[in-house]
């Protein structure tokens, strides 16, 4: 066990770098890009005099009206931060960044969840059917595979919208809960806070929102697992254990079984990776849906230039994303043993 | 060949692969179906407010006082068409609410929910942009025209039953001033000071003689606010609105904004109970929630073709009004060629605006030939009368005088922006191309910058042409006139000392009639010069399922909330 420690306070030290060259690179990029922000944020009518005030505002300008050089500006924001403060909004009220963003994390937890289960399923049903059954069946597995990864999530998320919504009238079209229905708060995830709160019109209202942008995100991110599980259960298959088992006159489903177990570890590994996917499928499906998450917040303040907003989203992002990679890491010692650090 | 253990393989993947389908779809799906029922239940119906809803007729009265010997009354009656009170109807949007807070509240959208949980002293009526009386029974104004007084209605009071009193529309306005939020200039840069004279009466001091002040009163920064709003800093989420006929009791940004009629205002409380606004994100969306009955209105802003679309669909009304709404391109006229009118005059000629109508937005706008927009009072298609339409050989004649020819042809960059006018900016950009150079003599290069970059560069001068889209700030030519005259904003500074002269008097004349001969005057020098050119004006389209009645639009582009309902 301490060669477990070492491993997980080794990691969390690496973390303080990647997520120091991801604060400097969202820091500068998003300064040199061509175009004021300020104006962006004033707009056009605006005259001068309170681009001037509001660039002094933003600590952008100092009080005679020059400008800030910009590894000063660096230094403040990384000052600030470094004792929790992630700043304050630039529009809207101004509000601290950390209180918008804990208003739209969970939107998001709950619908990658949910897709992130709808992906699992599909993706280690199809993936073991096509390992285990070979030839044509395991061509259309990797050709539904290849199909999934490569749909355009708001085409595939409107066909659903369509057929479930405006067809056959069953599924709402767009939201996170009927209005009123809101559970009362205590994760933030509808589905999880009308259970323990016994509001289960709560919860079927939710369910019916979740189920389409679900649906959507958890279909295109179920290629990569069914293409992992279908290659990991073929290689699995031709271990000299499965013979072994079938000479034995072991039934299929037990084999089965086993294979399933053996293939887990790489299926374990995609699973971290989606994680940085399943962010960014969130946008898109966020946005089909009007789904009130991180995805569409994230969009939104990029494109009103709200600096400090986009820096504090993206690194909240780049800790969850580098923590949620480490416990998979460690995951793998309790799987298979023949990890070691 | 199938083995035994082939078969047996498929037997179980089969069995497998069906309880996996069953538990990723359709659980939820058959959730969802029960749950449909359930939902369709009023769950939310939870509005207390009681009202005898049917016709009501409300009568008002306004003074205006010109001189101290003249003084006009106008006397306005206008019935709330009656009909049966449903509780609740659902709009859906895909704008969104910036600050719900008038000292820094700048777009259209924040400005309409504004107007429907607070109230000016005067307001537009509905479906014109004619101003009548808000919470002010009518005002005068002093003989030199920097003194206006309003005397309110009796008995006002906000949404929580707090009287409010002329104190408040001061503390208000001066709460703008002290703020110098985005729109504080609609009050700054003419109100020298505001008073209490008495707990019903107001009194402005303007700086400078304002012929439109009652239009700049009806505008969201000289709304009074409840005090609840914080005295010296934007209060970007403060619900406790004005005096308005709604007020907020649920709030969840980018979610949706409730609204319950207000028991208390002066009008009385509206016949819908309950006004919700959904936000959505993709116009898409906001299209099928309507189709699919989720929404009882698709507001702003669905797309042309969707609106096309929709028009055909059983159920659903389409409701189209001009709106204030325009879009121009922008000549720098210290930068050549554009500094050579012979040039700007030529283009003006060439622009093709009616297929830019019909092929880009199907006809959901119309060509525009002044910048004061159509159906605003003054309004003259001067470069109609000057140039025609598409005008091909009248911008060849020119193009000559100038000194081009089909060899020498003249080169030209123009600029848009794909990130601010929705996706349609590239064709409309397209299309003018095109047009210009349907003459043979000019080279169009098209040069696109993203919103911020584009902004920046135009205020530095260094763009040529431009394309550019305009929402009024109050509804008077003024607001369509004077903001490009001596504008740092537009980078190139577009002055004509005759204009300037013009302008400033018909800010300051008292009279409607003669302010209308002088805007007539200024748009006949506007095509002459062509240093900005009128190309179109958007279309107000609002998509309603059948049965919601009361749908009144207008080129103000305000959606007055208190006047729908749902027939049963």
């Amino acid at each position: 066990m301490a060669s477990l420690k070492a491993f997980i306070i080794a990691r969390v030290l690496a973390l303080i770098p990647t997520v120091l060259i991801l604060i400097t690179l969202v820091f500068f990029v998003m300064r040199v890009l061509p175009g004021d922000p300020v104006i962006a944020i004033v707009g056009m009518k605006a005259p001068p005099e309170r681009v001037i005030e509001l660039k002094k505002e933003l600590g952008l300008m100092d009080e005679a009206g020059n400008p800030i050089p910009l590894p000063i500006q660096y230094l403040n924001y990384l000052s600030k931060l470094a004792r929790g403060d992630f700043g304050r909004s630039l529009i809207w009220g101004k509000r601290p960044v950390l209180v918008e963003i804990m208003e739209h994390f969970p939107a998001t937890v709950e619908l990658a969840i949910a897709g992130f289960i709808v992906s699992i399923i599909l993706g280690l049903l199809l993936g073991s059917l096509g390992g285990w059954m070979g030839g044509k069946t395991s061509s259309a597995v990797k050709t539904y595979g290849a199909i999934t990864y490569a749909l355009f999530i708001p085409w595939i998320g409107m066909l659903l919208q369509l057929f479930f919504a405006v067809w056959l009238g069953i599924l709402p079209v767009a939201g996170r809960i009927d209005t009123g229905l809101e559970p009362p708060t205590i994760t933030g995830l509808y589905l999880i806070d009308s259970v323990i709160t016994g509001r289960w019109d709560s919860f079927i209202s939710a369910l019916r929102h979740i189920t389409l942008p679900a649906l959507t995100l958890g279909l295109v991110i179920s290629g990569v697992f069914t293409r992992v599980t279908r290659t990991s259960v073929e290689e699995v298959m031709r271990q000299d254990f499965v013979v072994a088992a079938r000479a034995r006159g072991i039934p299929e489903h037990k084999i089965l079984l086993h294979v399933l177990k053996n293939s887990f570890v790489p299926i374990l590994t995609m699973m971290g990776l989606q994680l940085a996917l399943l962010m960014t499928g969130a946008v898109l499906t966020e946005t089909t849906f009007s789904w009130p998450g991180m995805g569409t917040f994230l969009l939104e303040r990029i494109q009103y230039r709200d600096y400090t907003t986009v820096q504090g989203t993206v690194v909240f992002f780049a800790i969850i994303v580098s923590l949620v990679n480490l416990i998979v890491d460690i995951c793998y010692a309790y799987i298979d043993p023949r990890i070691r650090y | 060949m199938m083995g035994k253990y082939a078969k047996k393989r498929l037997a179980v993947s089969t069995a497998v692969a069906a309880v996996g389908i069953v538990i990723a779809l359709i659980v939820g799906l058959i959730g969802g179906y029960f749950a449909g029922s359930m939902a369709a239940a009023p769950a939310t119906a939870t509005v207390t407010v009681t009202e005898t809803v049917g016709a009501k007729t409300v009568t008002s009265t306004v003074e205006k006082t010109i001189t101290s010997t003249v003084e006009k009354t106008v006397t306005s009656v206008k019935t709330v068409p009656a009909g049966p009170a449903v509780s609740r109807i659902v709009i859906g949007v895909t704008d969104k609410v910036t600050d719900i807070d008038p000292s820094n509240a700048y777009d259209f959208y924040t400005w309409e929910v504004l107007s429907n949980i607070m109230g000016g002293l005067m307001r537009y009526a509905p479906g014109t942009t004619e101003l009548e009386p808000g919470l002010a029974t009518g005002y005068t104004v002093s003989p030199d025209g920097k003194e206006y007084t309003f005397r309110l209605r009796p008995n006002l009071y906000f949404a929580d039953g707090t009287p409010m009193t002329a104190e408040d529309v001061v503390r208000s306005v001066k709460r703008v001033m002290e703020i110098n939020g985005d729109p504080a200039w609609l009050v700054t840069d003419f109100v020298k000071d505001v008073v209490a004279v008495d707990d019903h009466t107001v009194k402005f001091i303007l700086k400078k003689p304002v012929a439109f002040f009652p239009a700049l009163v009806a505008t969201p920064p000289y709304f009074p606010v409840h005090p609840a709003y914080k005295p010296k800093e934007i209060d970007s989420d403060q619900t406790a609105g004005g005096v308005g006929p709604y007020r907020i009791v649920k709030w969840v940004r980018d979610v949706e904004l409730v609204l319950e009629a207000n028991p208390y205002w002066w009008q009385g409380a509206p016949k819908t109970k309950q006004i919700v606004i959904k936000f959505f994100k993709d116009a898409t969306a906001l299209r099928m929630a309507l189709e699919a009955g989720e929404i009882d209105i698709a507001w702003r802003t669905l797309r042309p073709t969707d609106i096309q679309d929709l028009k055909g669909k059983k159920g659903i009304k389409v409701i189209e009004v001009p709106g204030a709404y325009i879009r121009y391109i922008i000549f720098n006229t210290k930068i050549p060629p554009f500094d050579n009118p012979l040039v700007r005059k030529a283009l003006a000629a060439a622009v093709n605006r009616k297929a830019i109508c019909e092929r880009v937005f199907l006809g959901t706008t119309t060509p525009l030939y002044s910048m004061i927009p159509i159906g605003m009072w003054s309004h003259k298609d001067s470069f109609l009368e000057k140039y025609g339409e598409h005008n091909l050989e009248l911008a060849k004649k020119l193009l000559k005088e100038a000194g081009y020819s089909e060899t020498n042809k003249l080169k030209v960059e123009l600029w848009y922006t794909p990130t601010h006018y929705g996706d349609t900016e590239v064709d409309v950009a397209t299309l003018i191309k095109e047009a210009w150079e349907e003459t043979g003599m000019v080279e169009v290069t098209l040069k696109s910058a993203e919103w911020t970059t584009y902004l920046e560069y135009t205020r530095k001068g260094m763009l040529g042409a431009t394309l550019y889209g305009w929402y009024p700030d109050y509804i008077d030519p003024d607001d369509y006139t004077s903001p490009w005259v001596n504008a740092s904003w537009t980078g190139y500074a577009y002055s004509n000392p005759e204009l300037i002269k013009i302008l400033e008097e018909a800010s300051v004349k008292p009279t409607l009639a003669e302010r209308a001969k002088l805007y007539e005057k200024a748009q006949d020098i506007w095509a002459e010069d062509a240093a900005i050119v009128p190309i179109f004006q958007g279309k107000l389209a609002v998509a309603v399922r059948e049965g919601v009645e009361g749908v009144i639009l207008d080129p103000t582009m305000l959606f007055r909330y208190w006047l729908i309902y749902k027939a049963s």
